[in-house]
């Protein structure tokens, strides 16, 4: 008897579990959540990522000089295209170089600052031996 | 394009190898497995199957069990699982397996020798308990 | 209970088929409500299968033989721990408890979900609730029903198979199942992305994790399983290309190549078809895996006895999913492809899919030869076999080819690499591999096999080691931070590279044991108590070993266990004492002929493995007789077979560090809003 009872209990609450959704109208959301990554926002992120990882290698000395010029110039215009992509999906405006550096700036600042050069001033990327802008020879220091 | 057309070239290559390597391994390691009634018929039929390896499942007779004191050997007769008067003698020269009982299963691979008894060099029993037993057997 | 438990199955089988049906129909007319009512079915259905999974382990508690799953497979006797675990001893029970940790990883699933990635979580739960609706099914109807009541009620059960009786044979299956059924989460989000077009960026995200917890669920899953192998079946073997294990092995072969060639996709937005149907194929696998095991078509010491309505009910299901995820890849093709190319032979997207390429012929390998039995006879009626050889001659060369690719591709670069750079990076490694090489040779390792996998292991751990040391070295510079925070924040700040080496390590650990089998040693040995034998090992020293007597213990222990015949054997190593070694006989109520315990002594370089293989007289032996006290004794050595077990710990270890969650993004985001700041773009592209 108890048995019937625990099991027509069991059967009448996973039905009207169920079935309370419908009967009364109650949705889950199906949208997207805001704080979802878009597409735009991931590629976004895997072209940055990529480019950290380039300078970390470069860093790290796995990449020699010329391959990373060659490879950080490839992606960094990449990383501007995705940058641009997801800026229009985002608002419709275009993206800027600037905006750009700044992300790169960002990374750098995250990885430590390059030298100074003595002569002109221009922030240098680590392990430069001459100067970006003006052409000097640049002191290689490491992070200060 | 011409990258396009070099990797495929390579991934054709390599599908190859491992097609070759998985020809090859089958045509080269490869066993009949048969049964006692058909392993009997082929020594028949070619006298030179004793060269051949094969695999063999049947079942161990009862009783027939013998362990020869003092030598690392293990002998007993194997009937067919369908024609039980089909039968051979059996020499294994290793330890049992723990699950070998009096009328257990086996799968024998190794060659049957020219004076008519089998030589196995791996021996399989099938795992007890995986028998789903008949309500009958429960009964006992 | 149990009867509440047989019911809530039944009722288990309409929710299920509700809980599809309004998936699938409230992602098409997208209604929240139906959705919803899905959502709350699976967990209802998980509910009702907790209640079924009680009432199938009341009934082994109460002793209540009138069901037949509990007669065959528990006695009065048996240990309570194993009357327990006794639902998932037989192929019902195990069924039931499959349906049951699928509902689990769903229900799971569902809750995760419930605020986000909801555009696709209308078709997973359809998707899941109709893989749970065909286990109910088959249970229900397909004659496996645990709840099946005997005519008569038998007074005691037959008792669990002894080999069954054993610690890590009752942890296996649940890991094993772990593995094989959080693959259908994967699935089924590739289904519905499949379904609603959502392709992109965030189905990698998605599908990674998942994947990557499963894989981590099966590879332990199968170390255990050797592990019991290695212990409980008393031949010093761990792998035996069974059919069950091999079965098991193709989703972690697929798995392990998504894992790879998903990177590929993430950077450069190629193989999306490919990696689809990896996933796919991968979740088809875990099934035919467990259609393998319980449909007894291919022998095996694992599969049950052949029950072909299952294995046509298993076929049908495959056959079925095939087709669907056919048609529905090729219904999405267009979005799939992708315009991009690999630009070198010589980059790191050439190496992961030489990687796949490896993976999967490796794959279509084991899955040949293992299915090969059934076409032959099918084709051309003769029964043939194949064994070990086959699998071991094939399998070899690829898996060798992985390993050398295991250290290739961390340090080749993406999209094309110089000579300079290969230069570079290489010169060390390949001279550490021709230095190991040629010191192995001249120092008497000569076995090819394990010559070239020892030489290849030492050149993958030199590149992982220099990767580490150089990384570690660039941050500690730029930094300032000492090398050991430096090596921390080196790992967290890129989880997923790092725990990726960590777990190839690993690999190398394993492949490394297991070359050691090159140099097993097998003897054996007569012996009466005071005899000494020696045996010497491959490194070079010598165990001494005295077989000091036989001890007989009847009846004490498990309760099942009749008695016990110990043979104790003393060790010495070089003239060094060591701690003494057991092992035994063990004879059980169940069973007709006693089975062996061995004893096995792990060291860093190898394993000493005894075996009990036979008394020279049982009834004397067991009735004390002092003249019956001969045995045959079998000694393995068992070089670095230690380390698989150690590289099985690091793949854990591994893993978790590569899925350590990091930064919310949701705290990031908002954290972005109030405060424009850049850092958050490089933390969130961290993960």
């Amino acid at each position: 008897m108890t048995l019937f009872i625990g099991a027509s209990l069991v059967a009448l609450a996973v039905v009207l579990f169920i079935l309370q959704p419908v009967v009364k109208g109650l949705h889950a959301s199906l949208e997207r959540d805001e704080f979802e990554l878009t597409d735009t926002e991931a590629r976004k992120r895997v072209a940055l990522l990529a480019l950290r990882d380039v300078e970390y290698d470069f860093l790290a000395e796995k990449l020699d000089e010329h391959d990373y010029r060659s490879l950080k110039a490839e992606l960094t215009a990449e990383a501007l295209a995705a940058l641009e992509a997801d800026e229009q999906a985002q608002s419709g405006a275009g993206a800027d170089e600037d905006e750009l550096e700044a992300e790169i700036a960002a990374i750098r600042a995250g990885l430590g600052a390059g030298s100074v050069c003595d002569a002109c001033g221009f922030s240098n990327e680590v392990g430069s031996r001459f100067c970006a802008s003006c052409g000097q020879a640049v002191a290689a220091e490491a992070a200060g | 394009m011409n990258k396009n057309g070099r990797f495929m070239v390579g991934l054709v290559g390599v599908a190859a190898v491992v097609t070759y390597l998985i020809w090859t391994g089958v045509s080269q390691t490869m066993v009949y497995y048969l049964t006692p009634v058909e392993l009997m018929a082929r020594v028949e039929a070619d006298p030179t199957f004793h060269e051949v390896g094969v695999k063999v499942s049947g079942q161990v007779i009862k009783g027939s069990y013998a362990r020869v004191q003092g030598e690392l050997l293990h002998t007993f007769l194997v009937m067919d699982l369908v024609d039980e008067s089909v039968t051979f003698p059996v020499e294994w020269r290793d330890a049992l397996p723990d699950t070998f009982t009096d009328e257990v299963e086996v799968v024998l691979e190794g060659r049957m020798g020219a004076d008519g008894v089998f030589e196995a060099t791996t021996m399989l029993t099938k795992c007890g308990s995986r028998y789903e037993a008949s309500p009958e057997d429960l009964a006992g | 209970m149990t009867i509440l438990g047989e019911f809530a199955l039944w009722i288990a089988l309409p929710v299920a088929a509700w809980g599809m049906a309004l998936g699938f129909m409230g992602g098409r007319t997208q209604r929240g409500d139906l959705v919803l009512s899905a959502e709350r079915g699976i967990y209802a259905v998980f509910f009702l299968l907790i209640l079924a999974s009680l009432g199938v382990g009341a009934a082994f508690l109460g002793d209540k033989f009138e069901y037949w799953y509990v007669a065959s497979y528990s006695n009065r006797e048996l240990e309570l721990f194993y009357k327990i675990t006794g639902l998932w001893a037989g192929q019902r029970g195990s069924l039931l408890f499959w349906a049951l940790i699928l509902a689990f990883f769903s229900s799971v699933c569902v809750f995760q979900n419930r605020d986000k990635n909801r555009e696709f979580m209308p078709y997973v739960a359809g998707v899941l609730q109709g893989v749970l609706l065909f286990f109910i099914v088959v249970l229900l109807f397909a004659e496996v029903n645990p709840f099946e009541r005997l005519a008569f009620t038998p007074v005691n059960g037959q008792g669990l198979n002894p080999q069954l009786q054993n610690y890590w044979m009752t942890i296996h299956p649940p890991t094993l199942y772990l593995g094989f059924t959080s693959f259908t989460i994967p699935f089924a989000f590739a289904v519905a992305a499949l379904l609603n077009g959502r392709l992109d960026a965030r189905w990698i995200q998605l599908t990674r994790r998942w994947i990557l917890t499963s894989w981590l669920f099966l590879s332990v899953g199968i170390i255990f399983g050797m592990r019991w192998a290695y212990e409980e079946l008393g031949w010093g073997g761990y792998w035996f290309w069974d059919p069950v294990e091999n079965a098991s092995l193709l989703p972690w072969l697929t798995a392990t190549a998504f894992l790879h060639s998903i990177q590929i996709q993430e950077s450069r937005g190629m193989l999306r078809v490919w990696n689809m149907s990896l996933v796919l194929m991968t979740f088809l696998l875990t099934i035919f895996a467990t259609f393998l095991t319980r449909s007894g078509l291919i022998e095996s010491v694992h599969s049950f006895a052949q029950e072909l309505k299952i294995a046509y009910i298993f076929l049908g299901f495959m056959g079925t999913i095939l087709a669907g995820c056919i048609v529905l890849i090729l219904y999405r093709l267009p979005k799939l492809q992708s315009e991009n190319r690999i630009e070198s032979f010589l980059s790191r997207e050439s190496a992961f899919l030489f990687n796949n390429l490896m993976l999967l012929g490796f794959a279509f390998a084991v899955f040949w030869g293992t299915i090969f039995p059934l076409v032959a006879e099918w084709v051309t009626g003769e029964k043939i076999s194949v064994g070990p050889p086959f699998f071991e001659k094939v399998n070899f060369p690829i898996g060798l080819v992985l390993l050398a690719l295991a250290g290739i591709g961390p340090v080749i670069a993406w999209r094309r690499a110089t000579k300079r750079n290969l230069r570079k990076n290489f010169i060390i490694p390949i001279s550490v591999l021709l230095a190991v090489g040629t010191t192995l040779w001249f120092s008497g390792a000569r076995h090819p096999l394990a010559l070239v996998t020892w030489s290849i292991c030492a050149f993958v751990l030199t590149i992982i080691g220099i990767e580490f040391w150089k990384g570690t070295r660039a941050r500690a510079r730029i930094e300032g931070e000492g090398y050991a925070l430096a090596f921390m924040h080196l790992v967290a700040r890129n989880r997923r590279r790092w725990g990726g080496y960590i777990v190839h390590v690993a690999m190398v650990m394993i492949y490394f044991a297991f070359a050691g089998a090159a140099y097993n040693v097998d003897e054996r040995f007569h012996m009466l108590p005071g005899d000494v034998v020696e045996v010497t090992s491959p490194f070079g020293h010598t165990y001494s070993l005295t077989y000091e007597g036989l001890t007989v213990s009847l009846g004490k222990g498990d309760r099942n266990l009749l008695w016990q015949a110990i043979a104790a054997v003393s060790v010495q190593q070089n003239g060094k004492q060591k701690p003494l070694m057991t092992t035994e006989k063990r004879m059980y109520v169940t069973g007709d002929l006693p089975m062996t315990e061995v004893a096995i002594r792990s060291t860093i370089r190898e394993d000493l493995y005894l075996i009990l293989s036979a008394l020279d007289d049982m009834e004397g032996a067991v009735n004390a007789d002092a003249n019956a006290q001969g045995i045959d004794l079998q000694v393995l050595i068992k070089p670095f077979v230690g380390w698989i077990w150690f590289g099985g710990l690091m793949l854990a270890i591994g893993t978790f560090v590569a899925l350590w969650p990091s930064v919310d993004r949701r705290r990031v985001a908002l954290e972005a809003r109030s405060d424009a700041a850049a850092e958050p773009a490089m933390a969130g592209a961290a993960d």
